[in-house]
This record gives C-alpha cells, sequence and structure tokens, in this order.
C-alpha cells in the first residue's frame, strides 16, 4: 500500500490540507436522525468502543459489537466490557454483514488487518467510521468503492467522552469525510448525526479531512504534547536535583506543576497561563521561552517534515515489523530515570506555588505550544486544526502525567505517540544541553520572585504582553474555547 | 475537679466576611459525651473541623489523652460529607458511573480499603469481624467503592471509625442515610465504646440517640449554650406560606396512564445480584413510597427509571408508554423525570453557583451550557423566592448549608414542572423543621396531577400525599401495600 497523501498532487495535498471549518450548532439541529433505525456495528470495546458505544445508545441508536472470535472465546475484556453493559456481541461474520455503519475503534496498528477482516464482510453502500485516520492516509489503505469513509474524532480520553455526555455536554470532536469515498453523498450527514450521539456537538465540533487530522495529530503529539513534555519533565527534575533541591519536593513539583500550570493553559491560553506570574517571572518566563523557540526550531520543522514526506511513519512501521524494538527499548529507558524513579515527596505545594517555583516549565510550555502551533500553520495546516493538536490537548496529557508520571503518559497514549515522543526526546535533549546549563533553580525548585525587586519597566512588559496576546493560537483559541463554555477543571492535586 | 479531656478558649472561626464562631468557650470533661444540635448554618461542623484540626484554629484548643486507657489516643473526626479517590488519586467521578461496568478497576474493594486504613492505623483485622456482619458488609468485601451505594459509604466511614476506637470520637451527622436496623446497631456500639472511656461528640438534630449521650448544646451567635436535651434545640424558622409559582399549578405534560411498568427485572454485577424479579408498575398520578434497607438496591431500581443504568436495555421496561431500548434518548426520559438522589448531589458539579444550578434543570445537564430566554429567567427567579433562596443566589451552591442545598436541588428537579418526580432520600441530612417543611413543598407539588416515587427511612417523615409502598429486600419486591389515604 502506497501512502495516499504523496500520491496525491500539490495542490490537492493543500487542498486536503486546508479542511478545517469550525462549525455552527445549527448544523446539527437534525440531530441523531440520519442513523436513526440503521444497524451500528463497533469493531473493538476498549476504552474508546465502549463508552461511544453507550453514549450512542443513550441517544437512541441501535448499538452492537463485532469483536474477533479468540476475544469473545477466551472472554476478553473487550466480550466482558461489551457484555457486562448489555450489548449484543458477535464475530466479524456474525455482524459486520447487518451492518449499516461499521465503527472501527481498534487500536491504530491493528487497522489494516481489522480492515482487510471486515472490509469483504461489509454490505454494499455501508459506511466505514475511523477514528484516526493514519491507516487511511499513511498506510493508504484502499476503501471499495461502494462504501462511504467517514472520521469521527472526540478529543478526548474514552472515559471523559462518557463523563461528558451523561453530565449534559460532550467533548471537541473533529469530524471528516474522506473524499475518496463518499459516493452517495451521504458522509457528512452521517458523521454529524454520529457525533450528535456521542455528545460531541456540544462542545464544538470542527470538519477537518483525513489528512489535515493525520498530519497535524501526529505533529502535535510528537512534539508539544508528548515529547516536550517529557524532556521538559525530565531536564527540569535532573536540574533540581544536580542544585541540590530535595528530590521528593522535586518530583513532586515536576509531576503535577505541568497540570496545573496547563489547567491555566485550558482555561485561557498562553495568556492566562504567563498572567499566573508576577511581572519579573513572567518577563523571565518569555526570555527563556524565546530562547527555547529559537534552539528547538530547526527540531520542530524536522519532525513536521518527516511526517509530510511520510518519513517518519515509514521508519515507525519499520519498527513495527522488527517487533517494536525501538519503541520497547526507549520504553524501557523512561522508566528508568531518576525523575521515574523517585515518588513525589510528602509535602505541600501551593497552586500559586507550582508556577512561582516553576517558571522554567511555563517557558517550556509557551514555547512548546506556539513553535507547534507554527510550524504546523508554515506546512499548511489551518490554525484551528493546528490548536487542538497543541494547545487545547496540552492539558489533557499533562493530567496524566499527574497521575504516574511519564510511565503512565506513555501508557495511555497511542504507540504512535509514545515512539514520536521517544524520537523527539532523544533529539530534544542534546539540543537542550548548553541551554540548560545557564539555568539555575531561581527558574526551577525556588520562588523566583524571592529577594528580587518586583518592579519591572512599564514599557517592557507592555511589549511581552503585546508579543503573548497576539499571537495567532491566542486569537483562534478565543474564539473556540468560547464554544468550549463548561470546561471542566481537572485537577488530581 | 474532673480532668478536661478537650479545652477550648476564645476559638474564632471566619468565612470570608462572616463570622461563624466568635470566641466560643468549651470544656469536655471526662465521662461526658455530647449532642451538638441545633440550626443549619449556625457553625456546628466548623467547630467539628476545628477541634479535629486542633493545631490550625485561631484560639486556644488542647486535647488531653489518658494514656492508661485501653482506647486509641487520638481525635478522629468523620465528615458528613466524603470522598474517596479512585486508584490514581483523582477524583473526577461523575454520578452514574458505579452503573456504566468496565473492566478496569476504578476504586479499591471495600476489602482493600479496610485493609489500608487498619494498617495505616496499625488495627488487627480480627477485631473488625463483628462490625462487619452487624453493619451487613459481609457480601459487599470485593464490592468496589464506586458501587456503593450512600448509606454503605457512611457505614464504611463509621466502621473505619468504631474499629480505630480513638478516646475523642467526633462525628458530624452520624445518621445520615442508615436504615432503622443499622442506626439502632450503630446506637449500641456507640454505648458500648462511651462505657469503655471514649469522649463522643456528635452533631445532629435527631432525636433518637445513644443512651450515654450527657449533654446538648447548639451555637447561638458563635458561642456554645448549653440545653437540657435534643428536643430543645432550636429550629430554622417555619417558612412563610408562599403560593406556588403558576407554572406548578399547571398539570405536568401527559404521555400515558401507566407511568412505568417493569416486568421481572434483573441486574446483577458479576456475582452479586442487586436487583430480582423485580415487578412494578406506577400508573399516572400515584403516590409511592419505596422503602428497603441500605444496600436492597432501591438507587440502582431508581436509577433505571431514570436512564441512568445501561442495564435498562436488557429489561423488560416501560417507560410512559413506550419500551426502554425502542430508539428513545435517555433525554427524552430525562425530560419528563425530575429526580433527587444523594449520589446525584453527592457528584454535583462543585464550581456551580445556585442560580445555574437551578437552570441546568430545564435541561437536566450537570452545569449550565446555554442562555436561558426570558421566560426561562423567570420561572428561575419564581423559584427562587417560593424557596427562600434569593439571597443566596450567586452564592457557590457547595457554601450554602446542607438543607438549603437540598432546597436548590429540589427547585432544580421541579423547574420543568417534570411528569414524574423521583424523590430518593431527599431529606437526608436535614432536621425535623426542615423535613416538615421539604415534605409540604412536595405535598403542594403533587397536588397538581404529579406521579411521584419518593424513598425514606422513616414512616414518620414522609409526605402526606403518599398513598402506596413498595418495599425490596435484597434487591427483591418484599411488599407492595396501599397506605391509608391521608386525611
Amino acid at each position: 500500500m502506497a501512502n495516499y497523501f504523496n500520491t496525491l498532487p500539490l495542490r490537492e495535498q493543500l487542498n486536503q490540507l486546508g479542511v478545517a471549518e469550525f462549525m455552527d450548532s445549527a448544523e446539527f439541529a437534525d440531530g441523531v436522525n440520519a442513523l436513526k433505525g440503521k444497524k451500528l456495528v463497533i469493531v473493538g470495546c476498549g476504552a474508546q468502543g465502549l463508552n461511544q458505544g453507550l453514549n450512542l445508545r443513550d441517544s437512541g441508536l441501535d448499538i452492537s459489537y463485532a469483536l474477533r472470535k479468540e476475544a469473545i472465546e477466551q472472554k476478553r475484556d473487550s466480550w466482558k466490557n461489551a457484555t457486562d453493559n448489555n450489548f449484543t456481541v458477535g464475530t466479524y461474520e456474525e455482524l459486520i454483514p447487518t451492518a449499516d455503519v461499521v465503527i472501527n475503534l481498534t487500536p491504530d496498528k491493528q487497522h489494516t488487518s481489522v480492515i482487510n477482516a471486515v472490509m469483504p464482510l461489509m454490505q454494499q453502500n455501508s459506511t466505514l467510521s475511523y477514528s484516526h485516520g493514519f491507516n487511511i492516509v499513511e498506510e493508504g489503505m484502499q476503501i471499495r468503492k461502494d462504501i462511504t469513509v467517514i472520521m469521527v474524532a472526540p478529543k478526548c480520553p474514552g472515559s471523559e467522552v462518557r463523563a461528558e455526555y451523561l453530565r449534559g455536554f460532550g467533548v471537541p470532536t473533529l469530524i471528516a469525510v474522506h473524499p475518496e469515498n463518499d459516493p452517495e453523498g451521504k458522509g457528512l450527514a452521517y458523521a454529524k448525526a454520529y457525533c450528535v450521539g456521542t455528545g460531541g456537538h456540544r462542545a464544538g465540533v470542527l470538519r477537518s479531512s483525513f489528512v489535515a487530522e493525520v498530519k497535524s495529530d501526529l505533529m502535535g503529539e510528537q512534539t508539544i504534547l508528548c515529547g516536550l513534555l517529557q524532556t521538559g519533565s525530565i531536564l527540569s527534575f535532573d536540574k533540581m536535583v544536580e542544585k541540590g533541591i530535595d528530590a521528593g519536593y522535586a518530583s513532586k513539583l515536576v509531576q503535577y506543576g505541568v497540570e496545573v500550570v496547563t489547567e491555566a493553559l485550558k482555561q485561557g491560553g498562553i495568556t492566562a497561563m504567563m498572567d499566573r506570574l508576577s511581572n519579573v517571572a513572567k518577563i523571565k518566563a518569555f526570555d527563556l521561552s524565546e530562547e527555547l523557540k529559537d534552539i528547538m526550531r530547526p527540531l520542530f520543522q524536522k519532525h513536521q517534515d518527516d511526517i509530510m514526506s511520510g518519513e517518519f511513519s515509514k521508519t515507525m512501521m519499520e519498527d513495527w515489523a522488527n517487533g517494536d524494538a525501538n519503541l520497547l527499548k526507549w520504553r524501557a529507558e523512561t522508566g528508568e530515570t531518576a525523575f521515574e524513579k523517585t515518588p513525589a515527596g510528602d509535602v505541600k505545594i501551593a497552586e500559586q506555588e507550582y508556577f512561582d517555583n516553576y517558571v522554567l516549565m511555563v517557558a517550556f510550555i509557551r514555547a512548546g505550544v506556539e513553535l507547534a502551533f507554527e510550524t504546523m500553520v508554515e506546512a499548511g495546516i489551518k490554525p484551528e486544526s493546528a490548536y487542538y493538536e497543541s494547545l487545547h490537548e496540552t492539558p489533557l496529557i499533562a493530567n496524566t502525567i499527574a497521575r504516574k508520571k511519564l510511565f503512565e503518559m506513555n501508557r495511555v497514549i497511542s504507540d504512535t505517540a509514545e515512539y514520536g515522543c521517544y524520537l523527539f526526546d532523544q533529539a530534544c535533549k542534546p539540543l537542550l544541553a548548553d541551554f540548560m546549563k545557564t539555568i539555575d533553580t531561581d527558574v526551577v525548585g525556588k520562588n523566583y520572585n524571592d529577594g528580587k525587586n518586583l518592579g519591572v519597566d512599564n514599557r517592557e512588559l507592555i511589549q511581552v504582553n503585546e508579543v503573548i496576546r497576539t499571537h495567532q493560537v491566542e486569537e483562534v483559541g478565543a474564539v473556540l474555547r468560547r464554544a468550549m463554555t463548561a470546561m471542566k477543571t481537572i485537577k488530581t492535586v | 475537679m474532673p480532668e478536661a479531656v478537650v479545652h477550648i478558649a476564645q476559638l474564632n472561626v471566619q468565612y470570608g466576611y462572616k463570622t461563624v464562631l466568635d470566641g466560643l468557650d468549651w470544656e469536655i470533661n471526662k465521662g461526658e459525651s455530647w449532642l451538638l444540635g441545633g440550626k443549619s448554618g449556625s457553625g456546628k461542623s466548623s467547630l467539628a473541623r476545628a477541634i479535629s484540626q486542633a493545631t490550625n484554629a485561631d484560639g486556644k484548643i488542647s486535647i488531653s489523652f489518658d494514656h492508661s486507657s485501653t482506647l486509641n489516643p487520638k481525635v478522629h473526626y468523620v465528615p458528613n460529607w466524603y470522598q474517596f479517590t479512585n486508584l490514581e488519586g483523582d477524583r473526577n467521578f461523575y454520578y452514574q458511573q458505579r452503573y456504566n461496568k468496565q473492566q478496569k478497576n476504578d476504586t479499591l474493594t471495600v476489602y482493600a480499603e479496610l485493609l489500608h486504613f487498619g494498617e495505616k492505623e496499625n488495627l488487627d483485622f480480627s477485631d473488625i469481624a463483628d462490625y462487619l456482619t452487624l453493619f451487613g458488609f459481609d457480601d459487599c468485601k470485593n464490592t468496589q467503592l464506586i458501587e456503593l451505594s450512600s448509606g454503605e459509604h457512611k457505614k464504611l466511614q463509621l466502621l473505619q471509625a468504631i474499629w480505630l476506637k480513638p478516646q475523642l470520637l467526633i462525628i458530624d451527622e452520624p445518621y445520615t442515610g442508615l436504615d432503622k436496623q443499622t442506626r439502632k446497631n450503630l446506637n449500641q456500639v456507640f454505648d458500648a465504646l462511651i462505657e469503655e472511656g471514649m469522649t463522643l461528640l456528635l452533631i445532629s438534630n435527631d432525636t433518637d440517640l445513644p443512651k450515654q449521650i450527657t449533654h446538648f448544646a447548639e451555637i447561638q451567635n458563635g458561642k456554645l449554650a448549653e440545653v437540657d436535651s435534643a428536643e430543645d434545640f432550636s429550629m430554622d424558622e417555619l417558612r412563610q406560606q408562599k403560593t406556588l409559582p403558576y407554572f406548578l399549578q399547571q398539570e405536568p405534560a401527559f404521555y400515558s396512564d401507566t407511568i412505568l411498568q417493569l416486568k421481572n427485572i434483573g441486574v446483577r454485577y458479576g456475582e452479586k445480584e442487586v436487583l430480582k424479579n423485580v415487578s412494578w408498575t406506577v400508573k399516572a398520578g400515584e403516590k409511592w413510597l419505596l422503602q428497603g434497607s441500605n444496600g436492597s438496591g432501591k438507587s440502582t431500581l431508581l436509577s433505571l427509571l431514570n436512564g441512568d443504568h445501561p442495564q435498562a436495555y436488557a429489561n423488560d421496561i416501560y417507560l410512559f408508554g413506550n419500551k426502554r431500548g425502542s430508539g428513545e434518548s435517555i433525554w427524552d426520559i430525562k425530560e419528563k423525570v425530575g429526580i433527587i438522589s444523594p449520589e446525584l448531589h453527592w457528584y454535583f458539579d462543585k464550581s456551580a453557583k445556585v442560580w445555574q444550578s437551578i437552570a441546568s434543570g430545564f435541561y437536566d445537564s450537570i452545569g449550565l451550557f446555554r442562555d436561558l430566554g426570558f421566560d426561562k429567567q423567570q420561572k428561575v427567579n419564581q423559584l427562587l423566592d417560593f424557596f427562600d433562596l434569593l439571597p443566596y443566589k450567586n452564592d457557590l451552591l457547595t457554601s450554602l448549608p446542607l438543607g438549603k442545598q437540598r432546597l436548590v436541588l429540589l427547585a432544580r428537579t421541579i423547574i420543568k414542572n417534570p411528569t414524574l418526580l423521583i424523590l430518593d432520600e431527599p431529606c437526608q441530612g436535614l432536621d425535623q423543621a426542615q423535613t416538615t417543611h421539604f415534605n409540604e413543598v412536595v405535598d403542594e407539588l403533587c397536588r397538581h396531577g404529579k406521579t411521584l416515587i419518593y424513598v425514606g427511612h422513616y414512616e414518620s417523615q414522609i409526605p402526606n400525599s403518599i398513598e402506596k409502598k413498595i418495599l425490596l429486600e435484597k434487591g427483591e419486591v418484599k411488599a407492595i401495600e396501599t397506605l391509608l389515604e391521608a386525611v
């Protein structure tokens, strides 16, 4: 199978990369009608599969689960998830031929084998749904021409998809129709109805394309979301220990700090995050992040280039074929870092202290979010898509670090994200070696304001504020966040 | 001169601009046990918290322990609001979560929780065996915390407290949500512990108490005032009779003569059968009482009726004339049902303000995600006035006394004038006067064609309009009876 994106002429590449329309809620007035009475069969019953299915059924749709024979015979967790909640469960052979819509919610790596097994069983003129476009775009899977291919991708973990639905809201969702597979022109209507069924229409829906989703998703997860949070966490912890800060304190500051800091980011963007610092600390964080942006820009660009050219997916698929040799090696190394092995100390850290004593992380996050966003937009991805895959998701990933550090983060994210994260981390640490030599505990471990005259030059502060507030990620973010009226505060501390 | 166990001098507690305790003095001597009662919002819980964290108080609190006693030289405080965390230390639960089955274990089991507590406090596990039986926990050792009902959570907290046997035990609202038998057992345990030398401090307005309570007090103007008995506590002022807002005097929408019909319902979680063979029909306009001991399956049964329980799809249930799972959405059902339950309250949005909380009832959402039109805004304001809640409209729901919070949730529930009202222990944690007030309002509401299902442990504390009763025992229907018509 050839990389789909690379088969397209440049204008069509740009055309598909540029699909990003923030949808008006009036577009969902038809509710779930387009799917009412249709038979929806979900393949896979993990966190996304189960929770989306529960929501869709509670919205009045007909849901059942197709699982592999072995999963049913051995009563695996996916089988238990589905049967314990009273869904009909059957093999591919039993259920797929009856399906009007087949919803593929298996892990990315299994897509090729799942689709190869499912496609021959699918009815004429039925519909196939994905929640990630890797299989279509990077692996170049060709779907039978009578089949409609759509994507509905809630931008949250499965448990949140359920929790938000039940409280009468939803999670921001991305939908798309694959232009090669929309023979009857019904794709968008189906994707919208599916999105309503999961509650996504209440929290802001972005209409995207398979290409834009994949190229931006890969970029976001490798760089700011997982890669930089991993690198920044490890470097910060090591620096504090090196400079004599108590290891338990350092471990706690790093583990929870990123969550506290990005909570402000989620509610009000880079501006709100930076505004939590005193004026002097804000200027310091700004200077550090400008420096970080200069140093890391070539690395961000390399990642984007490799994603666009297909180089990234090619090397990763080679690693798949090689029994995940690199992935497993890097995973083991992450588990052995001093940060991972030092439990968070039994010390109380006040919410504000996470900002004041961790200016470095604020700088890392501003640099990472802005760089990822800028690099994506330069590559032809629309700002709305870039926002979702950079700023929007950062707090969600930070929450996984707060739970159980980097190991947990890497367990929760997809293998694709994990692989990209390690790639970035391997390259970023040496790149920042010189920068880290200039870092002391005033920006990581101790209160930056201590012993300082807190006065600032008005003009300098105004200029810094201006640069932060007028960045495009802030302008787009302000519009998109308005639709997510009731974002829940995530708190583990 | 008896030796003081607790000595408090000039204790001050302030929340924002509000003075709660104002130079409070108190001496608790050895051999005394106290009941603290009186008006909601008078500062009882604040006082209990202050004693339990004596070191942070503004004022002097000294606690002395008897080192010759067999009891643990400790202070243990059981708050009336309790939050457990999942295995990842997270508290982001949603209230229907216990009905949604996932293979991954999210929370500890009851057994593991007790083991953990025992290890932390250095307790002997064999000491708890009798209590487990007494509190009916023998079957739930392997139940996950998330699967417990609110009454069972309360019992678990109490279980830990009496297992610890502290020299000073402070419990805020010990009886909330407990069934009659458990309550009786608990009082016997308290009496035995007091005889062993424990000093017990209870906060409650109940009158069904341990025999060994020796002193009674309430807080007046931030200071302690002793009274003779539990009957002498000051009560909240009775509310002025107000006319029900016009929109609630209208008959709710009519869908079907039969509101609900259940045939041989069964729900099981793994080994545990929560409901067995339950059949029940409720006709339009009927007023039902649902009773059963803690863990008998009441909440699970109600969750099937409200669209909250995924097992509803596998059972033979008709709601408002439609078979469950015939293409309706849970929002179609919720629109017709007004519900309050301890769980709903427990997991309610912590950031919600009073006005928003009530307004969210139009959409059955936890949190308000839309702007209200003029007509709906008016209804919110009318209800705020009806429940005397206007002064609180911009306050955080959680900052109100419990009784007021319940009224807010009742207002939220009725604002859409639902056809069916489900009130699951709505008066949990309310005192006698508040309960009477609450039930009068329910009676008033029900005069206009509503159907009611009411859960309450005490028949002396139910609305007058109740006509029928269904009793659950271990997940089965034990009895269905018609009560005497209210005169």
